[in-house]
């Protein structure tokens, strides 16, 4: 597994830089823009309007060849889909939210914990950076992870919900991938802990 | 050259079935040197396919199929717009190209056995693998074509597909109520009224006629596929030459997204230490000139138009209107059947 951007950050889920702006309203969505900047909203409560994903990424049940038995989750990041695998030749898929260049990583990790609500506890780098940052923020609809935690392997990445569904289809995290709420938690009631999750990403030159 | 050394060999060794009953290489005609005489290439398209060929609102062609035939004018030319199109209807683009009025046919057309015995042409490759689905309601919660027993499907009358629907519920044991119409409007009418529970057609017009209801997003294309229309560039049989333009080109675009290689990345592709990319740019063997091009053909190719990934995108993916998933159209490696033979 690719992991060497990521070694001192602790909870790497949906961080972001210190120095980008506050984003004030949701973003048009620009599906041909790769990165997104824009910083966590902790308490920002989206409309439920804005959770409602555009045509592509959209879960939806599509062709997928793979030898991956049923059950297992693939993530192209380059494509920013998740995928299901359901068995003869389709997947359910759902539009992502990746890591910027440089969070991202691939590798065969296994889900290790599942969790309703997680809480947010901003890792010390990223209140050193942010000061203004909550140290502690219970579970719940303002809260960056959202509606439901994969923890992956023994990484510091998730597969979590958002409080800014416009992330979908960007790279904008720090190597976690962040669903719509709707979404993560079909997919939380989909897949057992000990999930196989294989990340792929595109080749490199 | 490669190609005109042998035909039966290499038939045998590249495997391509479409080179079936070509000629001598003796009788070849010169289509790279009219082409490069001439100044353009002379491309013929559909009469107006949205996503894959069609006018913008600039008048300018654009689409899916288009931009092969800007793909290999930059291959020719370093230049994607020299290229003159000849919109043709179905009964006439195969006569035109026989004809010699166009130099490649890129059209929508599926590649079928007969086709190429009828009027002597040969399909370079398949760009889309296209086939026959549904568009089903949303709220049937539907999820599978396995489940559609007992629906009214709408097909339309006297085409492949009404027997290829029958077909399909048969050989799966289900019972089908087909609701014959005459033309795709009237399916939509049909649908919308709920005189049928589904329209049966090939899956990039189910995409396209979805966005004309009044609510697309209540209904859905499933993801199976019933029947094989795999789409692709044609030529005449008399020119193995510009066959092997005509077919590299295509697995130079394909390539080109299995290797990373995009419009974006070019530059960064043409400094890569990777064999493979070395190869396919060019900065490593001259797999170009060989061809009758240059060395640097692929990296014109994706320069100017992208690789494959950037065409289906732009045009009928997740960037155009008509979002249709990648599916059996993405790579090999990554979920579908898309493969090109390497540059080696």
């Amino acid at each position: 597994m690719r992991m060497r951007f990521l070694g001192p950050i602790v909870m790497a889920s949906a961080l972001a830089f210190a120095a980008l702006p506050t984003l004030a309203a949701p973003l048009p969505f620009q599906p041909s823009a790769p990165e997104l900047e824009i910083d966590e909203q902790p308490g920002y409560v989206p409309p439920k309007e804005a959770e409602q994903l555009p045509d592509g990424f959209e879960r939806q049940y599509v062709f997928f060849r793979t030898t991956e038995p049923p059950g297992s989750i693939i993530v192209h990041t380059s494509e920013r889909f998740l995928y299901l695998v359901q068995g003869n030749n389709r997947a359910l898929r759902y539009g992502i939210g990746v890591g910027r260049d440089g969070f991202q990583w691939s590798g065969l990790v296994k889900v290790t914990r599942k969790q309703e609500w997680p809480d947010w506890r901003p890792p010390p780098e990223m209140i050193k950076r942010q000061p203004y940052l909550p140290r502690f923020m219970a579970g719940g609809p303002g809260n960056p992870m959202g509606a439901r935690a994969l923890y992956l392997g023994e990484t510091v990445y998730r597969i979590h919900g958002t409080n800014q569904p416009q992330t979908i289809g960007y790279a904008i995290s720090s190597g976690c991938f962040r669903l719509v709420n709707d979404d993560v938690a079909d997919l939380y009631g989909r897949v057992p802990v000990g999930t196989k999750v294989i990340v792929k990403h595109a080749a490199k030159l | 050259m490669l190609f005109r050394a042998n035909h039966r060999l290499c038939s045998a060794l590249i495997g391509v079935s479409a080179m079936l009953g070509v000629s001598a290489g003796d009788a070849d005609a010169q289509t790279l040197k009219t082409v490069k005489d001439r100044g353009t290439l002379v491309c013929g398209v559909s009469q107006g396919l949205t996503g894959f060929s069609a006018l913008d609102d600039k008048g300018a062609w654009i689409g899916f199929d288009v931009d092969y035939c800007r793909a290999i004018a930059a291959a020719i030319f370093n230049d994607p717009s020299k290229v003159q199109f000849v919109p043709l209807s179905a009964a006439d683009r195969f006569p035109a190209l026989k004809a010699g009025k166009i130099d490649v046919l890129s059209r929508n057309s599926t590649w079928a056995m007969g086709r190429e015995l009828e009027f002597d042409v040969v399909f370079a490759g398949v760009t889309y693998y296209d086939g026959q689905g549904f568009l089903v309601p949303k709220a049937q919660n539907v999820t599978s074509a396995l489940e559609l027993d007992g629906a009214k499907i709408c097909v339309q009358a006297g085409t492949t597909s009404e027997a290829n629907v029958a077909d399909f519920f048969a050989a799966n044991g289900m019972k089908l109520e087909a609701v014959v119409v005459s033309s795709p409007a009237e399916a939509l009418n049909a649908y919308q009224e709920g005189r049928c529970t589904g329209i049966s057609s090939d899956v990039s017009q189910l995409h396209a006629e979805r966005l004309k209801l009044t609510k697309p997003g209540d209904s859905l294309v499933l993801p199976d596929i019933i029947s094989k229309e795999p789409l692709g560039p044609v030529v005449r049989q008399d020119d193995m030459q510009w066959f092997g333009i005509v077919k590299w080109v295509n697995f130079a675009m394909l390539n080109a997204e299995e290797l990373g290689v995009s419009s974006k990345t070019i530059d960064e592709a043409l400094r890569s230490e990777k064999p493979d990319v070395k190869r396919l740019v060019g900065s490593d063997g001259d797999f170009g000139t060989d061809l009758g091009l240059t060395a640097d053909w692929a990296a014109k190719i994706v320069r100017a138009v992208g690789n494959y990934g950037e065409v289906y995108d732009r045009n009928v993916g997740a960037s155009s209107k008509l979002d249709i998933p990648r599916g059996v159209n993405q790579m090999w490696n990554m979920g579908g059947i898309q493969y090109a033979p390497p540059i080696r």
